[in-house]
């Protein structure tokens, strides 16, 4: 069984041979061919190559054309900061729509012909070339609450909610007019799955969650399903609160990030819905012993039951002991998943 | 505490218009600016703290509420200056170098302002000399670092080595925060604490200028 036949196992309640591994590399992966990251998130031949090593060497179950957050918003003409060895990063304080009213005569753009959207198709397409036999391959776009955040500005849009609802609704409303568009560039390019990041979201408590970020994240999932794609959603930091709209999505695939309970989830979500995670990034994958990781994993595991894909809650930081990333793989390798009741 | 409760209620339910109306009818009539900021502006973002820690509020109720207490401030602190009051500290505050991520430290200084500090906010992307030209000529007492990014945590080390080789690392207490900080990490970079919370650093600002 290669690794894009266990994804899809898991996904569709198939036998599998051990658990699915997906662990999220960025920094990581440039690292590993010595590129900078400058450089991986500009250049989808960079981003491929240290991708495809990166999952061999690890036997990892996936490529990602996930790099940054930024790529909308630079195409729609936000200032970016990029850096030599850093994730490009949205300039807050100089936000494409600081002004609010600019929203209005904004048009969300062809992803084949935005600069850094069109790389990140590309990307998808490479990575489909070169190992889409083998591993599955996952594209990415940005939820509603997220692009909201890096168009708007993340202390602008967290004030919008109460000052300003409508223009909440329209900013989200053309933020996934976009992702859909953008969704839709790289199932045609060869994605298997889509990541839907929406980080910004678990800031908000479960009210605003329900009546903003729910509706507009459920058009992005549905979207995608209809264009084929499967979802992987991603959202970082606490959203026990939001577990049963994220559980109500319909994702293929939820991932949860550390401080999360899994059993929790597996209770609210059901046992149809496929979990990710979701030992510590820091402080088991990088400043931990592999069996730690080990040890992590398995408490992991036996919270969520069947239906668990190995992942640590977040992206492997840059500079996590080679050890410990062959630890998450050993587990996977290594145990057989909880059987379906 | 009774005459202006409106004035706590405004800056808990994050209603600035009030806030700024009730401080600017308090201050007309004559009420003790200090008085003001302390029977009912401090206990106001101690309860937001309290709600956020208890998951009642989140991030959009405490930003909010932080808006109202920093234009209410704004209204008082003329004349909080004028009388003489003396804060309880003196802090600079910045996300550090290659870091854009400001809403935490955002946070952290509005309940520091909140808790009665004055705060010289530095921004974020803040380069290294900033925060030693801050104690040096805004004569902080306590320095907060903040970064959401792992690959920026070497630059709170880096901003500590610095105080210290500037000779100045005896005047001031490093107080560091954000998603991949631990306290493990704080004491192996020589800061004087770790907040884990907006509500806590002001417990831990308040701890340290005590101490």
């Amino acid at each position: 069984m290669n690794g894009r036949e266990r994804i899809f196992a898991v996904i569709q309640n198939k036998e599998l041979d051990c658990l699915p591994l997906m662990p999220i590399t960025m920094m990581f992966a440039a690292d590993r061919i010595g590129a900078k990251y400058g450089d991986y998130a500009s250049d989808c031949r960079i981003l491929a190559e240290a991708q495809i090593r990166t999952a061999e060497e690890y036997d990892f179950d996936y490529v990602s054309a996930i790099s940054d957050p930024a790529r909308e918003a630079a195409d729609l003409g936000a200032n970016i900061h990029y850096f030599d060895d850093q994730p490009p990063a949205i300039n807050e304080a100089n936000a494409l729509l600081a002004d609010k009213t600019r929203l209005a005569g904004l048009k969300p753009i062809d992803p084949s012909q935005g600069r850094r959207m069109s790389d990140r198709v590309q990307g998808v397409a490479l990575l489909k070339e070169r190992a889409g036999s083998d591993k599955l391959i996952e594209g990415w776009v940005e939820g509603p609450c997220a692009q909201g955040a890096d168009l708007r500005g993340i202390n602008r849009l967290m004030m919008d909610f109460m000052d300003d609802p409508n223009f909440v609704r329209d900013l989200f409303a053309f933020a996934i007019d976009l992702e859909l568009k953008f969704a839709r560039a790289q199932i045609e390019a060869g994605a298997d799955l889509i990541g839907v990041g929406d980080a910004a979201a678990s800031l908000v408590g479960p009210a605003l969650y329900k009546e903003f970020v729910f509706p507009e994240e459920k058009r992005l999932v549905d979207g995608i399903h209809e264009m084929g794609g499967m979802v992987r959603l991603h959202i970082c930091g606490k959203t026990k609160k939001h577990y049963e709209g994220m559980g109500k999505l319909g994702c293929e695939t939820v991932d949860l990030d550390w401080m999360n309970p899994m059993d929790a989830a597996r209770e609210v979500m059901g046992p149809d819905q496929a979990l990710c995670g979701n030992i510590d990034p820091v402080e088991v994958v990088k400043n931990g012993t592999p069996e730690k990781v080990w040890n992590g994993l398995a408490e992991c595991h036996r919270q969520t039951g069947p239906k668990y894909i190995v992942g640590a809650g977040c992206e492997i930081p840059r500079e996590s002991p080679l050890e410990n990333v062959r630890a998450i793989t050993e587990y996977a390798r290594s145990n057989q998943p909880v059987a379906m009741p | 505490m009774s005459e202006w409760n409106s004035l706590y209620d405004a800056i808990l339910t994050g209603d600035d218009k009030t806030a700024t109306a009730v401080t600017e009818e308090a201050l007309e009539k004559g009420a003790e600016p200090l008085e003001l900021v302390n029977q009912y502006m401090v206990p106001a973002m101690d309860e937001v703290g309290k709600r956020f820690e208890e998951e009642e509020y989140f991030i959009p109720e405490m930003l909010l509420s932080a808006r109202a207490m920093e234009r209410s401030l704004a209204l008082i602190q003329p004349r909080l200056a004028a009388s003489g009051a003396k804060p309880i500290g003196r802090v600079a505050i910045g996300t550090v170098k290659g870091d854009q991520h400001d809403i935490g430290k955002n946070l952290v200084r509005s309940m520091l302002q909140g808790g009665g500090f004055e705060v010289y906010d530095l921004g974020m992307d803040v380069p290294h000399e900033k925060f030693i030209e801050a104690i040096q000529e805004k004569d902080v007492n306590i320095v907060c670092l903040s970064t959401l990014l792992t690959t920026t945590m070497p630059s709170m080390k880096t901003i500590i080595d610095n105080i210290q080789q500037a000779g100045l690392r005896d005047r001031v207490k490093v107080m560091v925060g954000g998603a991949p900080i631990t306290p493990e990490f704080a004491d192996q970079i020589g800061a004087d604490c770790y907040g884990d919370s907006a509500y806590s650093a002001v417990k831990l600002a308040r701890n340290l200028i005590s101490a």
